[in-house]
């Protein structure tokens, strides 16, 4: 499937998505001299659409999907699981727990390096942005159990 | 003007004094750090370092806080020159031909030129604020809703200018920034919309987590995973500085840059982000090379540049003169006025002088310390081409998340980062660019609120936009522009054609 | 067997550990958390601040603010009601904690908090609100305004600093009380509301007298009259609503403090007492004083009263906006 097709399709899609949402969400359309909550979104909705279809329709290019090069996709998501995980753990665990944490697994485990190095660095980043910021600037990030 | 002149010797007397200085240098410090730092804006900035100014006077706040506001748009460029990650949403444009500078070893030249334009423009604009100040103030203010809405639109024609691959893919992109700027409560009647439950969604999407996403965040995921990590550039010291043609191609650029970046920022919103996006459209439409942007043109990092730091004094326009917030950090700057028994307002002028006059005398004295502090920056700030990428991007990870988080306190807010990097992953991956994505989301809120305030004014008549003067002007200026384009464009495919007949006769003719 | 004794010791004094703490720990022990719902720079904001500092003193434990912003102050509101309620996190709320569990009513939406999720402290300070209008404009007094408001329904129109946002919410109350028909332009904030009334782009603004003062010294702004029950310290010439005759417009933008309901009563009277310490201390009124905000201290039941009669105001005033678009 070439990208151009397949994306087109995608933003038809997204933009029906929206319709059909700002339908189901009963936001009112308004009329033209008073336009309503769903009146924007509908317009640009609409423009999505159209938008798509020439996407689609004009394409000249002859990329497809499969060669746009996605080899790196599992690096990709194992940084983004990291990146979740943070999200996830930030108010929990605390900050300096969950970063030095990420850090490891990033550099140990997804970088393959050394592991000491990997502690010191993870150690000395998420202290010193946490005193950057917490303890300098009065910023409060969130600490975990046991206080820290 | 001999006045001036005299009011602001008084001013250089204040700020030359050396406690003013070192908060100016502080400040400028301070700013460039935050600047520096992926998702660390100057909102945020001067944010965070408010309550910290409570202990000092007036003078010494204000010089301080915005120190920290244009020293944070000479940092901003860094990080985007040398990692493509906007450092704040002003410097989404210098990403794209600022990075491809660095990339074809040109980043300490970028750096340089970025740092020049901005003192050029922090300078001049400063000019244009002591001299003008006053009426610039009252005609920002006719700048009512219909005015604005024509504005704005003018702002989406930006949009044609902006990309360098498909047209139509760009507006696509366009489409979807401003669908995405939808989400949130409607401000004219208090609907939710697309916010399935978060009452975190009820602002909507904020800009800095959404550019730093698709551009920082997609950046690393495209990036860390190459077999080939980025080759290690170790930059030479007689690189560092720009050549003569780089000079001479950027010149132009910086005055306009700085005269547009002023005009904009006056007016009330996010006029910052939305001034180097002008910028960049206007030197692509203008170059001779149009085909050059974003592979490093020297054009499209200079204006864009320059636009942001002279839009920031223009922001103190409205802000001394008639004490009304143009934007959400000239508005932190005013409450801490206010927190120091200042009240800011029409008559600031007349009894505070030493503090207008301090503040303005302080911006030269700012804007001097940050080319002197921003230049052999240069030197230092290349070598981080030269940090692994394995370990450098942990370390951007890391400084992203947290800029973002600390602006709101928002686990929602690095979601909304990390979708945008998913989404901007994918969408380079299918060819599509991403800066108009984040032009739509700045735009979208503005411009559905003005069209709707406008017609609340005139009672659902939409004869208000052509009544009023100035959106009158604006729009015909606007309309003006398409035809012109689309005739330009409808001659150029006939010359095309005309070609295209003589080659066909003279092949035949053969 | 006994080479497993010390293990399990000390396994059993890490479980213990955290249990112990909190068992034994007098209030305060750590640090406080004081949310601000709005940015740095608000109201809220600038009252949270000064508020910190005097209690970190007065308690000796340290006292931070966090600002916990968006969806019109309804997100860090709900992060306080739904956080542990053992003094160490606290809120500093504006009068639209009572508009948004209404708003939410009205849209049928799960509310995301509800007023009775928060034990009051203190009311720090309460500031009516004042009508205004540009100098250039023929109403001079409040009577005139509403004559005409009457003689041209809809036609007056006044900025606010959005949809059930406090400034609208006191234009509300004032033109049901006078039976008038306003033109309503919202706008994202107070400072945009004030813009558009600078700008000439409307008639009217109900506002803050803080804000308002310096443009109405310069001469800009009108003031015609407050809706206070006593007229403002700083306009002695301006009357209030109540003295013509209106005693339904009142309204205050007041800031209090309050934490999560079920919080332990020795711990809220702690810092009930330590709040009446704070407002005296010297450095907290200097503060409020360049602020232009006058205190206005109140607790227990005191305040309890004044919470429940601003709440009752607003909900009927919530209820007689309704859904804007469908009245239409």
């Amino acid at each position: 499937m070439r990208i151009d097709r397949a994306s087109g399709v995608a933003l038809v899609l997204l933009a029906a998505a929206v319709l059909e949402e700002s339908w189901r969400l009963r936001l009112p359309l308004g009329t033209l001299a008073t336009p309503g909550p769903a009146y924007m979104p509908a317009v640009l909705a609409a423009g999505l659409l159209a938008a798509g279809v020439l996407v689609a329709a004009l394409s000249r290019s002859t990329a497809t999907l499969g060669g746009a090069g996605w080899s790196e996709w599992r690096h990709s998501a194992a940084i983004l699981a990291t990146c979740a995980f943070v999200a996830l753990a930030l108010e929990r665990l605390g900050y300096r727990l969950t970063i030095a944490l990420a850090c490891v697994v990033l550099l140990a485990a997804v970088e393959r390096k050394p592991v000491l190095p990997a502690l010191l660095f993870a150690a000395g980043l998420a202290g010193g942005t946490y005193y950057l910021f917490d303890t300098v600037l009065r910023v409060q990030l969130p600490r975990g159990p046991f206080g820290f | 003007m001999l006045e001036t002149l005299g009011n602001l010797g008084l001013g250089f007397s204040v700020a030359l004094s050396p406690s003013i200085l070192i908060y100016a240098f502080v400040g400028c410090l301070v700013g460039t750090l935050v600047g520096v730092l992926p998702g660390v804006g100057p909102l945020a900035g001067i944010s965070l370092l408010l309550p910290a100014t409570f202990g000092l006077d007036a003078t010494r706040a204000i010089v301080m806080l915005a120190g920290i506001y244009y020293g944070a748009m000479y940092g901003g460029s860094t990080t985007s020159i040398l990692m493509r990650i906007p450092g704040e949403a002003a410097s989404v444009m210098t990403c794209i031909d600022g990075y491809a500078m660095a990339r074809n070893g040109r980043g300490g030249a970028a750096l340089a030129l970025a740092a020049v334009g901005s003192y050029v423009a922090g300078t001049a604009s400063v000019v244009g604020l002591m001299l003008l100040a006053p009426p610039l103030a009252e005609f920002a203010l006719r700048f009512g809703p219909p005015e604005y809405l024509a504005l704005l639109l003018f702002g989406l024609l930006v949009l044609a200018y902006m990309s360098s691959g498909s047209m139509v893919k760009s507006l696509a992109m366009a489409a979807l920034g401003l669908l995405l700027g939808m989400v949130g409560i409607d401000q004219m009647s208090g609907y939710f919309r697309f916010a399935y439950g978060f009452v975190e969604l009820g602002d909507g999407l904020g800009v800095v987590p959404v550019a730093v996403g698709l551009f920082g965040v997609a950046e690393i995921l495209a990036t860390a995973g190459k077999a080939t990590p980025p080759n290690v550039i170790k930059p030479r010291l007689r690189q560092l500085l720009p050549s003569q043609t780089e000079w001479r191609e950027s010149a132009a650029p910086i005055a306009r840059g700085t005269v547009l970046g002023f005009l904009i920022g006056i007016l009330p919103g996010s006029a910052h982000i939305i001034s180097s996006f002008v910028s960049y459209a206007l030197e692509k439409r203008l170059s001779r090379h149009p085909e050059r942007f974003g592979q490093g043109a020297v054009a499209g990092l200079a204006g864009p540049e320059s636009a942001n730091n002279s839009a920031t004094s223009g922001a103190f326009v409205p802000m001394l003169a008639l004490g009304v917030p143009s934007g959400p950090i000239p508005a932190v700057m005013l409450a801490a006025m206010m927190v120091h028994g200042v009240s800011p307002g029409p008559l600031l002028i007349q009894q505070q002088p030493q503090l207008f006059w301090g503040f303005i005398a302080s911006m030269y004295v700012g804007n001097l310390v940050l080319l002197i502090l921003n230049l052999p920056l240069v030197g230092l700030f290349v070598n981080i081409l030269r940090v692994p990428y394995p370990y450098l991007y942990p370390a951007i990870l890391v400084f992203s998340i947290l800029g973002v988080y600390a602006v709101n306190g928002s686990v929602v807010d690095v979601w909304i980062m990390l979708v945008m990097g998913l989404l901007g992953w994918v969408l380079r991956k299918l060819d599509f660019e991403t800066a108009p994505i984040v032009l739509g989301v700045v735009l979208a809120p503005m411009i559905e609120l003005s069209l709707r305030q406008s017609l609340a004014m005139s009672d659902g008549r939409y004869a208000i936009f052509v009544q009023r003067p100035i959106s009158a002007v604006l729009l015909v200026l606007g309309v003006g522009l398409v035809l012109l384009n689309v005739y330009s464009s409808v001659r150029r495919s006939l010359d095309w054609r005309a070609r295209l007949t003589l080659t066909e006769k003279g092949e035949e003719a053969r | 067997m006994n080479h497993r004794r010390p293990i399990a010791l000390v396994a059993a004094l890490v479980l213990a550990l955290p249990f112990g703490a909190v068992a034994q720990e007098a209030y305060p022990s750590r640090p406080i958390t004081v949310v601000a719902p709005f940015p740095p720079g608000g109201v809220a904001d600038l009252t949270a601040r000064p508020v910190a500092a005097a209690l970190e003193k007065v308690l000796k434990n340290p006292v931070g603010v966090v600002n916990k912003t968006g969806a019109a102050g309804a997100v860090g509101m709900q992060f306080v009601a739904t956080s542990k309620p053992d003094g160490y996190t606290l809120l500093l709320a504006l009068s639209s904690i009572s508009i948004i569990p209404e708003a939410d009513k009205i849209f049928d939406r799960k509310p995301a908090f509800t007023v009775d999720q928060f034990a009051p402290i203190a009311l720090i300070s309460a500031d009516p609100t004042i009508l205004v209008v540009p100098a250039d404009k023929p109403w001079k007094t409040a009577k005139d305004f509403i004559e005409d408001a009457r003689k041209r329904p809809g036609q007056i129109s006044y900025s606010s600093s959005g949809i059930y946002g406090t400034l609208h919410m006191a234009m509300e109350l004032l033109s049901d009380g006078a039976g008038i028909k306003l033109r309503h332009i919202p706008t994202p904030g107070a400072g945009p509301a004030l813009t558009a009334i600078l700008g000439g782009h409307v008639d009217a603004l109900a506002s803050g007298p803080a804000v308002v003062l310096p443009h109405i010294k310069s001469g800009k702004l009108r003031p015609l009259a407050g809706w206070g029950d006593k007229r403002v310290a700083a306009l002695p010439d301006v009357p209030t609503f109540k003295e013509l005759g209106y005693p339904d417009a009142e309204f205050y933008i007041w800031a209090g403090l309050f934490a999560p309901r079920g919080t332990p009563e020795p711990v809220l009277a702690r810092l009930r007492e330590a709040t009446r310490a704070a407002v005296g201390e010297p450095e907290f009124k200097a503060a409020m004083d360049k602020l232009q905000t006058p205190i206005a201290f109140k607790q227990g039941d005191e305040f309890q009263r004044f919470f429940d009669a601003d709440a009752k105001r607003l909900a009927a005033g919530v209820r007689k906006v309704g859904r804007v678009e469908e009245k239409k």
